[in-house]
């Protein structure tokens, strides 16, 4: 049963008419609804029934892929969700003390130098990287004449003491 | 006609991408249905578009069917599919204004296909406006009550009472 053969038509109409106007309303519709019913509409034919019936069959499958891929999305969107909220909740709730001890790094990368004891490599590198810029300073200083000392005497020591600092370095 | 329990079980049958629930759909409701838009078309092939579109709509939107009458969700689709033509209708006619009367005529009154004929029904039908010849074509073909009627209309019903009185007592005099 539908909802319309559960309404009753006088009823309603008796809300906004009196009760011989209601009647006769009612009256009215169904004499009209019998005209309808006696001129009915022509039907649908056959050929294109099956051919609704084939062309929803068609969109089915692509409708479900759709289904199936927006289900995917929603739960890659879902675990990505919950792996930030994770991370962050960690970040916030984690009451280890953080490590303070400084963790220095060697100027030199492991790749190129191999040393056995980096930290002393280190210090010792930096030495002889600060007396090369000083002899460079000083060489410089002489080229141009700025300088007072004795000339090329003076210029030949300084690359003899270069060449001296480079020796050392590589015999270690 | 299906009654309410095998109905639902079709409508989740369909939900669920079952083919064999759709064809029955169809098989329940293409007559009301091409009735309807018939009714308002007067013109078989532009029903038979229609009536494709309502099932390929229903494919579609199944999903948004949150339960109710399920007559009048599918009248609904029905009712916008038909609105949705009749306002692509009137973007041609603008569009063809700026052209020959012609070629207008010809266009736009799609109104026999073929030798076919009208019914005596039919033609008094489209002496009607619009919106009464709406309003009985939906009361008669999707059988839902004045309520929800009134309420698919966003009316009162007391104004969906009245214009349907109107429009078949009118309907009365030009058949008789």
């Amino acid at each position: 049963m539908n909802s319309r053969d559960s309404e009753n038509l006088k009823d309603l109409f008796a809300r906004f008419l009196s009760d011989e106007q209601a009647e006769s309303s009612v009256e009215d519709i169904q004499k009209g609804e019998q005209i309808l019913r006696e001129n009915p509409a022509p039907e649908p034919n056959s050929m294109l029934l099956a051919n609704i019936k084939a062309e929803m069959a068609m969109r089915l499958p692509s409708r479900r892929a759709n289904i199936f891929s927006n289900t995917a999305y929603r739960i890659a969107c879902a675990a990505a969700t919950i792996m930030i909220i994770s991370a962050i909740g960690i970040r916030l709730f984690d009451k280890t003390p953080v490590s303070t001890d400084i963790q220095y790094g060697s100027l030199i990368p492991q790749n190129v130098w191999d040393g056995v004891d980096i930290t002393t490599d280190d210090a010792e590198l930096a030495d002889y990287a600060i007396k090369i810029e000083q002899i460079e300073q000083e060489l410089r200083a002489l080229q141009s004449g700025e300088s007072a000392g004795n000339g090329e005497s003076s210029l030949t020591e300084l690359e003899m003491e270069l060449v001296a600092i480079n020796n050392d370095f590589w015999k270690e | 006609m299906a009654n309410s329990d095998d109905l639902a079980q079709l409508i989740i049958g369909c939900k669920s991408g079952d083919s064999r629930c759709f064809s029955q759909v169809v098989d329940i409701y293409a007559s009301r249905c091409y009735g309807y838009f018939y009714r308002l078309t007067g013109n078989r092939d532009l029903s038979d578009e229609l009536l494709s579109e309502l099932f390929v709509k229903l494919v579609e939107k199944i999903s948004s069917y949150k339960g109710g009458s399920f007559e009048g969700w599918l009248f609904r689709v029905a009712s916008n599919i038909f609105h949705d033509y009749l306002r692509s209708r009137h973007r041609r006619k603008k569009l063809l204004d700026s052209q020959k009367e012609q070629i207008e005529s010809q266009i736009i009154e799609p109104k026999k296909s073929g030798n076919e004929q009208l019914d005596i029904l039919q033609m008094q039908l489209e002496k009607m406006d619009s919106d009464t010849r709406e309003l009985i074509m939906l009361r008669f073909y999707s059988e839902l009550s004045f309520k929800e009627i009134a309420k698919m209309r966003s009316e009162p019903i007391g104004t969906t009472l009245a214009k349907l009185h109107r429009g078949l007592k009118k309907l009365r005099e030009l058949m008789s």
